[in-house]
């Protein structure tokens, strides 16, 4: 047997598929040369080490995506029923999905409330008291004041972490963070601009929370690369 | 895996897997914690790019929550699970014309001869990540019947019946493939 038979031959041969005949002549070829051998040796540690790979882990971001999609296809969720609404508000104006339209279904409730929490840090306690009637109505229609001011500072902190963390990224990770950035924020965008007319819609806000968890979420999956 | 644990396991995913398609959402997180890594390596060893492999393990656990109902336990969800996902990922090929059988030619490595001894080196950890890059840069055919049969453990059999193929043709494929990888591998 010439070295490249035995070549043809050696994938069979560490796999335990060949006849006897066969797998006899190989032995006898192996003996003989080292260069066989070595490629033997070689493939038998990459089918080893092949059968060790660990299990790799997908960014976070991707069970987000999965959930909003089904959120969308459960005709009896809230989630749903609002798309479906939202929907109809803006057929007429533009082509935008129903997972886009639910994953934007409450952003403009939640801009508000962060424009209020920055309003209230920036302005003197004095004049705060004086324009309380507009905080007021916000603080009422829109989410509590304690709850956006945590989901504020944790957006911050864990922003602080990753944009550390990024330098370390390899490409294609960056890539993935910067493509599910996108997304989030671009529902963040379409809620905007769909709830300008009604903010103050329960259900909507309930989803525009959920959206906003949806980009923490993000981010602190991303924080731990 | 123990027996007992596998078998604990199979009725603890035919139970959400029935759960899920009674609606229960909290099931179909929990089949998802279950399995993501395991479909998301899978897509990730086949397709060789994060991006690609992301966006089909999404692809994959939509189906499952499409098709849940049709899963009706005669075997273990699992099996279920790992062919929808390689059904995914050929569907993925095929979208985009890639030919499985035929996208190199005949004897295109180096000759054993010709090639530095390999034997003495060993795969650490290290090594374990060249072996990953190694897989990404075989060609489409190469490395579906090289992830299916020595990453996943499907038998010729399966792989020809999975892909069209005939039982020599994911021999040779593998046997190429195994090939290409050492010469990769040796750079």
């Amino acid at each position: 047997m010439f070295c490249n038979q035995c070549q043809e031959l050696v994938s069979d041969y560490i796999d335990g598929a060949l006849e006897l005949g066969e797998q006899l002549q190989v032995e006898r070829h192996l003996a003989d040369c080292e260069a066989c051998r070595a490629v033997r040796d070689d493939l038998l540690q990459i089918v080893h080490f092949s059968r060790q790979l660990p299990l790799q882990t997908p960014s976070g971001a991707v069970w987000a995506r999965i959930r909003f999609e089904v959120a969308s296809e459960q005709p009896a969720s809230v989630w749903y029923r609002t798309a479906r609404r939202l929907s109809t508000m803006r057929s007429r104006h533009f082509d935008v999905s129903i997972p886009q339209l639910v994953a934007s279904a409450a952003a403009l409730v939640i801009v508000a409330s962060v424009t209020v929490t920055l309003l209230r840090r920036q302005v003197p306690a004095d004049l705060t008291t004086g324009g309380s009637s507009l905080l007021s109505m916000q603080d009422r229609s829109l989410l509590s004041h304690r709850d956006m001011v945590q989901m504020e500072e944790r957006i911050n902190e864990l922003t602080e972490t990753v944009e550390q963390r990024k330098r370390t990224w390899d490409p294609e990770l960056r890539e993935a963070f910067q493509r599910n950035m996108i997304y989030v924020d671009q529902s963040l965008a379409e809620c905007r601009h769909d709830l300008a007319d009604n903010p103050a819609d329960d259900v909507s806000q309930e989803l525009m929370l959920g959206v906003y968890r949806e980009k923490v979420r993000l981010l602190a999956s991303f924080s731990e690369f | 895996m123990t027996v007992t644990a596998e078998r604990s396991q199979t009725v603890s995913d035919t139970e959400l897997a029935r759960a899920v398609a009674a609606g229960d959402s909290e099931a179909f997180e929990k089949l998802y914690e279950q399995h993501h890594r395991r479909v998301y390596s899978l897509c990730l060893r086949m397709l060789g790019g994060v991006q690609q492999a992301e966006d089909l393990t999404q692809e994959v656990f939509l189906q499952v929550f499409r098709k849940i109902g049709s899963f009706r336990g005669d075997s273990a969800f699992t099996t279920w699970l790992h062919r929808l996902t390689v059904n995914q990922v050929l569907m993925h090929f095929r979208k985009r014309g890639v030919k499985l059988e035929h996208t190199t030619e005949e004897g295109d490595f180096s000759s054993v001869v010709e090639t530095p001894l390999q034997s003495t080196r060993r795969i650490s950890m290290v090594d374990r990540i060249a072996l990953e890059r190694a897989i990404s840069e075989l060609p489409p055919g190469y490395r579906t019947v090289f992830v299916l049969h020595d990453v996943e453990g499907y038998e010729h059999e399966e792989i020809a019946t999975t892909l069209g193929v005939t039982v020599g043709t994911s021999k040779s494929q593998l046997h190429k493939a195994r090939m290409r990888l050492r010469e990769l591998l040796a750079k």
